[in-house]
């Protein structure tokens, strides 16, 4: 074998400060004189089998369980996604019994997310992600001993691209160590410095630095008062240190809240709560400071408080922008109507659940043209439904009426018309005023309607939205009212 | 109230119309109509089949089409007369040669174009002056407004808004019904079909979908009531106008072919006349001269000198280039066409051809030849077509593709909203071979649900766009069906672009092209061609010999003692597995044994249980009898039992009275029952018709069953013919040169039914010695070198070698032949090869003789950098520094991969003799010890997948070819194992088969219990087996 000449030719680099001095002639490191060399650092790579259905680049959900449960072995924990976890063990060995136990818990924490997993040990985080790809669990303690342990696992454990492997292949090398073997330079110039630079990391011969896992947590923090409180105002500035925490909390991660509660604790009471929900992610202390204080406001306390809380939900990433030349409501800026802060305002005062934004679909069914959904922030005006006068019918609706009119009010059911000779009725007998207008559609979501419209003229004067069904029994309802 | 519905689109309008042609012509006679006006957009696909509806119906059809121009100005032009028709075929060819494939572009100037044409102005929605003035003007008093009355809810508003534009224009209004269906519960299949346009759910259609069913054709009595009397009555006023019938289309043969002086007859006469004095040099027997002129009477009769003097022209400029071809049908193999070169199945030797079948004096319908060129070499003879006649006066016939259970079960899950990987799983669960039905069981098995709302609102969609004759999705070419006009063609039907560049095809199909008798020539490729040019050729330069197609030693008894035995790899027509079963069996001993071979293995003779009374009768172990003389005369040739088709339609001829017309409906009825379930009238009428005429009834019956047999798929005796002709030479190849014939067929790859392995390794068991590619040897074909006995060799081609770019193989044979490469490095720079090519050379091995090994020669190649320019030989200075590597050379296992991998053969040992020893050790035997064997017995074995069939007359048995290193083996996989293993029967590459041994007179198979995929033993070892449909 041409890896094992003379020792002096391979002299051992300065792990991590001077890069190898002297070219070498194949991809295998230098060995280290003494066998006695602990290794820096120790990984555990796990590899798990995890449906074909979502062999994306993303991490499944999953690996995610896992690794926050894994969490508790160890705090240096990188996903390999799709299927990998790799976990630096060396400084957890003593509290969990040495390589058998971290192993064994390892092996509870996949069996906890059934999932089955293979694990394998190794000096570099590659090397123990190969191995537990290869399927071998394989324990290399000894830096010595890395390559011999690696150079009988398939190159394809590397996963490598096919056709990379294929030509590999062609020159007869399907092993690790069989790469190993060959000239460095050589390596590089017909399969790639990159794969040369993936052989180094895997030996060691260059670091590996690994992304950490964090797992997203929610703002969570409490905070005793010094006395006890009713005053809204006083209130607000108690939490004012909570909010520049959960404001730097935020922007360490660039992310902002959706949703925040305030939980304010009485003395043999309930605690009173507060919840804000945001038309966009926000951060800033002094904009959430003014919400809660409006929501504050409405807030009838039943005792003084004692302590007070803020839990936010999960931190969405904030979407960076610009702000507009021209403030909203003045010349060229935006409609103040659809000023996030309006929203929250509106919100902050109302209840979350009080403002709502409505949207039309294009459906031919009254029913299905409209829905209701979260006010949007800077939704554009085509979506939002004109809170005044009729519904212009869209452009691409072909042959329909030019001045088809639907009535602004819709009854959330509609009701059934008693008949007198065929003709409906309603507090009295109605006038039919116009033409029918036939909708028959929908067969598609198991909410088929076939129906003729007509506008239709109470004795009272009110013009009124009827409808007879298309099929027998031919019943009359009325749908809506003009305003 | 009469009326006339002017504005209506059939689903020729793809993925818009939801009804077919025929339904609304039904549909339209049925509700009293006075006329039909068939108007889709920018298209005329459908109203050939409209107009045969409405013959039948007695109903009037009006040619229109509806126009949507760029500038969103639409309208309807409907076809006054001839040249209103011809000028609206011009309109859309332009508006669909403007754009591509599926689309169409006009603008107003185009409208020019337009005379004798009336047109209905679409106002849409929002009626514009404008518009209306400017047709007004554009074409005085043709003019009308489309009023269309839809229950929008304002219509009464919407006729007063276009009233008024009337009386400010001086424009007449007319009813019409925007029909996009025949009745109105098609409003489903209509609302997915938007969807499925729009690419969008149909949840999310929203108003793209009409908001309700009006737009079908409306029983008169609610239009009465909708529209005011004057515009109802002006439908019908308009439809009287409207004279045009397809009828009145006069197809006209090109002209050009007759020289000055002469007539087509006697010009026909003259070719003939050449044709009969070299093709019997001692002068033409007396009988054979009659049946010419019986022939050329005939032809002069029905005016259809011009089509065979078409033919003979394209045949002639092919043997001019050298391009084998031969013609195919009973026209082709008249005497005419013998004498004219057509073909060279002699009449005599041949048979006793059914004239009639093709040239009808009762139908007026053109003949139809076909005509088979070498694969490699059509395009030459299409440019030539395109060149002699003008693109404008030449076309491709379209093929329509309709929805099949696939398709539509893809495009209906996206109309659903499924996810792709669920459409494309729905759409997966039906394969090729399950037949025009969508199978709830299937759907079971792959984990849907039939019942869930979904499915149960999907799959009767599915089903209607499936159901005969299957919803058209858009237009494609046909294989090789030229139309060619004396006029220009697009006034005969719109032309519009093809997928291909450079292509364009007809709006109208085969069967529209037959219906209105017009000229069609089929140009087809066919790879034996090819390699039967391309094997005389090496012959021909290795020997000197002189041989030609058609011209080989015939009836040799040798290469009928050959085809006996079933030594038929490669063989044309007769090396599939189902023809070399049979034989053995049939031991054909000449020419016309030959025919009825080709004709006799094919789901017609086998479903109508022809096959197993002829071979009986062939053998000696059952009389030959005829219930009569006349009977006689028709099946004595095939010992009583009927082969072919024309047999069967004369039988009906003689024994049930049809008469010749009436035979081809039959046949045309044959081909399409299952369908149409129509031939339930031919019965009565053969079965009474044999009866009166004194035949028994279980005879009658008999014929009848078979006749049922034919309708999937019988065999002409005239195609047959043909094919034999080219079984026989190149049996004759296989037999006396078979180098020759093995290279021959591997420079036409792809074509056939066996790989270049199977070809090779079948060369070799017949002693042909092979050698491996060789960039220091090989070119680009494999060639025949000398051997040391003086014999041929085989010498394989830098072809097969997978991922070399000609452009390279080019520049290495040039710069060998400035002198033999010294090294890899020099190769490179030499042939300028880049690192693609080399690594392909040396993946495939053929740099061997220059690095040693394979694996050394790959890593010379992927070291070598293609030069810069300005530094010719820069890439290899480094070659000095670059360490060689220590390399194991390759296993003898490394070296079949890789063979297998880059060439699909290998010279080398088969794979799995060296899996031997672990099969033998699994329990597993080879082939060659089944042959040994006693039938009966319960055996395990092992092979490669080559071939998976599954004919369609098989009801649902599945034949696989295996192979290993002794040799083939047949296996029978009936329905329910395929059913039980059918992972592994669809999926293997290796496949393990438990089963019981079978032998037939010499044949053994191996019926399957137990199928199990053993693929992992061959490790990268790429085979991949060839399915046949």
């Amino acid at each position: 074998m041409r890896a094992r000449r003379s020792a002096d030719l391979f002299a051992p680099p300065l792990p991590k400060r001077t890069p190898p001095a002297a070219p070498l002639k194949t991809l295998a490191p230098p060995q280290p004189v003494s066998p006695a060399a602990a290794p820096a650092e120790l990984w555990l790579g796990v590899q798990v089998m995890i449906g074909a259905k979502q062999a994306g680049p993303d991490s499944p959900p999953e690996l995610g369980r896992l690794a926050t449960l894994a969490q508790r072995l160890t705090p240096r924990l990188s996903l390999a996604p799709p299927d990998g976890l790799l976990l630096e063990v060396k400084g957890s060995l003593h509290l969990f019994g040495g390589v058998d136990g971290i192993r064994r818990e390892m092996a509870l924490e996949c069996a906890r997310c059934g999932l089955r997993g293979t694990l394998a040990l190794a000096p570099t985080p590659l090397a123990a992600l190969t191995a537990a790809r290869a399927g071998r669990s394989l324990l290399v303690l000894d830096p010595a001993q890395l390559i011999g342990q690696l150079s009988p696992l398939p190159l394809a454990a590397l996963r490598w691209p096919q056709k990379l492997l294929e030509r590999l292949a062609f020159i007869g090398v399907r092993t690790i160590g069989q790469a190993l073997r060959l000239p460095r330079a050589g390596f590089a110039q017909r399969f790639g410095a990159a794969q040369l630079g993936e052989l180094d990391r895997l030996t060691g011969r260059v670091s590996d630095p690994r992304e950490r896992f964090e797992v997203r947590t929610r703002f969570r923090r409490r905070r005793e008062l010094s006395c006890e409180l009713d005053n809204h105002g006083a209130l607000l500035e108690a939490l004012g240190p909570l909010l520049t925490a959960l404001e730097q909390f935020l922007e360490s991660r660039q992310c902002g809240v959706l949703e925040l509660e305030c939980r304010l604790w009485h003395r043999g009471r309930p605690p009173s709560r507060c919840a804000l929900r945001l038309a966009a992610p926000l951060a800033d202390a002094r904009r959430l400071a003014g919400l809660l204080g409006e929501r504050l406001g409405t807030l009838a306390l039943p005792e003084p408080v004692r302590a007070c809380e803020l839990r936010s939900g999960l931190p969405v990433p904030r979407v960076l922008s610009s702000a507009g030349l021209w403030q909203p409501g003045e010349h060229g800026g935006l409609s103040e109507a659809h000023s996030p802060h309006l929203i929250e305002r509106l919100r902050a005062r109302l209840g979350s659940e009080a403002v709502k934004g409505l949207a039309v679909l294009k459906d031919h069914r009254p029913e299905a043209a409209w829905c209701v959904r979260e006010p949007e922030a800077c939704s554009e005006v085509s979506h939002c439904r004109p809170l005044e006068g009729e519904l212009a019918p869209p452009a691409s609706r072909p042959g329909a009426p030019r001045d088809a009119t639907r009535p602004l009010w819709l009854l959330p059911l509609p009701r059934r018309l008693t008949e007198r000779d065929g003709l409906p009725r309603y507090r009295g007998g109605l006038r039919l005023l116009s033409e029918p207008e036939r909708i028959e559609t929908g067969w598609w979501d198991g909410a088929e309607v076939a129906r003729d419209y007509y506008i239709a003229l109470d004795i009272h004067g009110r013009r009124l939205w009827l409808f007879r069904e298309r099929h027998p029994p031919h019943r009359w309802f009325l749908h809506g009212v003009f305003g | 109230m009469e009326y006339a519905e002017l504005h209506c689109l059939s689903n020729f309008t793809f993925l818009r119309g939801a009804s077919h042609p025929k339904e609304l012509i039904e549909q339209a006679a049925d509700l009293g109509y006075t006329a039909l006006a068939l108007t889709d957009e920018c298209s005329l696909s459908g109203v050939v089949r409209a107009h045969v509806a409405a013959k039948e119906r007695g109903l009037k059809l009006i040619i229109g089409s509806e126009l949507r121009l760029a500038c969103g100005l639409a309208l309807v032009a409907l076809a006054i007369d001839r040249h209103g028709y011809g000028r609206l075929c011009r309109l859309i060819t332009q508006g669909r040669r403007a754009a591509v494939k599926g689309g169409y572009r006009l603008t107003r100037a185009d409208l020019a174009i337009l005379e004798h044409c009336l047109i209905l102005w679409l106002p849409g929605e929002r009626p514009c002056d404008s518009e209306a003035r400017w047709l007004a003007e554009r074409f005085p008093g043709g003019v009308w407004i489309a009023v269309e009355l839809l229950r929008g809810g304002a219509d009464r508003e919407h006729l007063q808004a276009l009233r008024r534009i009337g009386r400010e224009t001086g424009l007449r209004l007319v009813a019409s019904g925007d029909v996009h269906m025949h009745v109105r519960s098609r409003r489903t299949v209509q609302d997915a079909l938007t969807a499925i346009r729009l690419n969008v759910p149909v949840a999310e259609a929203g108003e793209n979908l009409h908001p309700n069913g009006e737009r079908h054709l409306r029983e008169r009595e609610r239009l009465d009531r909708l529209y005011p009397r004057e515009l109802l009555e002006e439908t019908v006023r308009i439809a009287q106008r409207c004279a045009f019938s397809l009828d009145e289309l006069r197809y006209e043969y090109p002209r050009e072919l007759v020289p000055p002086g002469q007539t087509p007859a006697s010009h026909l006469r003259k070719l003939t006349e050449e044709g009969v004095r070299r093709r019997w040099p001692q002068g033409i027997p007396e009988d054979e001269r009659a049946a010419l002129e019986h022939e050329l009477a005939l032809i002069a009769e029905l005016r259809y000198e011009p089509y065979f003097l078409t033919v003979h022209d394209i045949v002639a400029f092919a043997r001019s280039r050298g391009i084998l071809c031969q013609g195919r049908g009973s026209a082709a193999n008249s005497r005419v066409c013998y004498c004219l070169g057509v073909t060279a199945v002699d009449p005599q030797r041949g048979a006793q051809l059914v004239f009639e079948r093709f040239i009808s004096k009762e139908r007026n319908e053109p003949p139809d030849i076909d005509i088979d060129f070498e694969h490699e070499r059509r395009e030459e003879v299409i440019q030539y077509v395109y060149d002699r006649y003008g693109r404008e006066r030449t076309a491709i016939a379209a093929t329509v593709i309709m929805y099949r259970p696939r398709s539509a079960l893809r495009d209906l899950g996206k109309a659903f909203g499924l996810a792709p990987e669920q459409c494309a799983q729905l759409a997966g669960v039906m394969q090729w071979w399950d037949g025009g039905e969508v199978l709830t069981q299937r759907l079971r098995e792959a984990g849907f649900d039939p019942d869930s709302p979904v499915l149960a609102r999907l799959l009767p969609l599915a089903r209607e766009l499936i159901a005969f004759p299957g919803f058209p999705r858009h237009l494609s070419q046909h294989v090789g069906g030229f139309v060619i006009s004396a006029g220009r063609l697009d006034e005969l039907v719109p032309i519009e672009n093809a997928a291909m560049e450079g292509r364009t095809v007809v709006q109208w199909d085969k069967d529209d092209l037959d219906a209105l008798g017009l000229l069609k020539v089929d140009l087809l490729a066919l790879g034996m061609l090819t390699a039967l040019r391309k094997g005389l050729d090496l012959v021909n330069r290795f020997r000197g010999t002189r041989h030609e197609l058609g011209g080989l030693p015939a009836e040799d008894p040798q290469v009928y003692e050959m085809i006996s035995r079933a030594d038929t790899i490669g063989v044309f027509q007769i090396e599939s597995r189902a023809q070399m079963a049979m034989l053995p069996r049939l031991k054909p001993r000449c020419y016309y044994d030959l025919v009825i071979e080709v004709a006799i293995v094919r789901p017609g003779p086998i479903q109508g249980d022809m096959v197993h009374p002829y071979l009986k009768r062939r053998q000696g172990r059952e009389p030959v009898s005829y219930p009569s003389d006349a009977v006689r005369d028709v099946l004595s040739r095939t010992l009583g039992v009927p082969i072919f088709q024309e047999q069967v339609m004369r039988l009906a001829m003689v024994a049930a009275g049809f008469t010749p017309g009436e035979a081809d409906q039959l046949r045309r009825a044959m081909g399409a029952w299952k369908r149409t379930g129509g031939i339930g009238h031919f019965r009565d009428k053969l079965l009474c018709g044999m009866t009166s005429r004194g035949y028994a009834v279980e005879f009658a019956e008999r014929i009848y069953r078979q006749m049922m047999g034919f309708a999937d798929y019988g065999f002409p005796e005239a195609h047959a013919a043909s094919f034999a002709l080219l079984a026989y030479d190149s049996a004759w190849l296989k037999c006396y040169e078979p180098a020759a014939f093995t290279a021959a067929l591997l420079n036409s790859q792809p074509m056939g039914f066996y790989a270049p392995a199977q070809l090779v390794r079948d060369a070799r068991e017949h002693g042909v010695r092979v050698r491996p590619v060789d960039a220091c040897e090989s070119g680009w074909d494999c060639v025949l070198e000398r051997g040391e006995d003086g014999e041929p060799a085989l010498r394989l081609g830098l072809r097969l070698v997978k991922g070399l770019s000609g452009g390279g193989a080019d520049r290495l044979i040039e710069a060998r032949r400035q002198g033999a490469f010294a090294s890899v490095q020099d190769l490179a720079r030499r042939a300028r090869l880049d690192r693609r090519d080399l690594e392909a050379l040396a993946g495939a091995g053929a740099l061997a003789s220059l690095s040693g090994n394979r694996h050394l020669a790959f890593w010379d190649a992927a070291g070598t950098e293609r030069p810069l320019p300005i530094e010719p030989a820069g890439g290899l200075a480094a070659r000095g520094t670059d360490p060689i590597p220590l390399l194991s050379a390759p296993t003898e296992g490394e070296d079949i991969v890789a063979d297998y991998a880059s060439l699909g053969l290998t010279l080398g040992r088969h794979p799995l003799a060296l899996l031997r020893d672990s099969l033998r050790s699994a329990g597993l035997c080879d082939a060659g010890d089944l042959a040994r064997l006693e039938p009966g017995g319960w055996v395990r074995t092992a092979g490669i997948v080559l071939s998976r069939q599954r004919p369609s007359a098989a009801k649902g048995v599945t034949f696989l070819t295996l192979e290993d290193e002794t040799g083939p083996l047949n296996v029978i996989v009936w329905e329910r194992v395929g059913e039980e293993y059918r992972h592994a029967l669809v999926g293997s590459r290796l496949l393990e088969v438990h089963g019981r041994l079978q032998r037939e007179e010499g044949v053994t198979h191996l019926v399957a219990r137990r199928l199990i995929d053993r693929s992992a033993l061959l490790g990268a070892l790429l085979t991949r087996s060839r399915d046949f449909h």
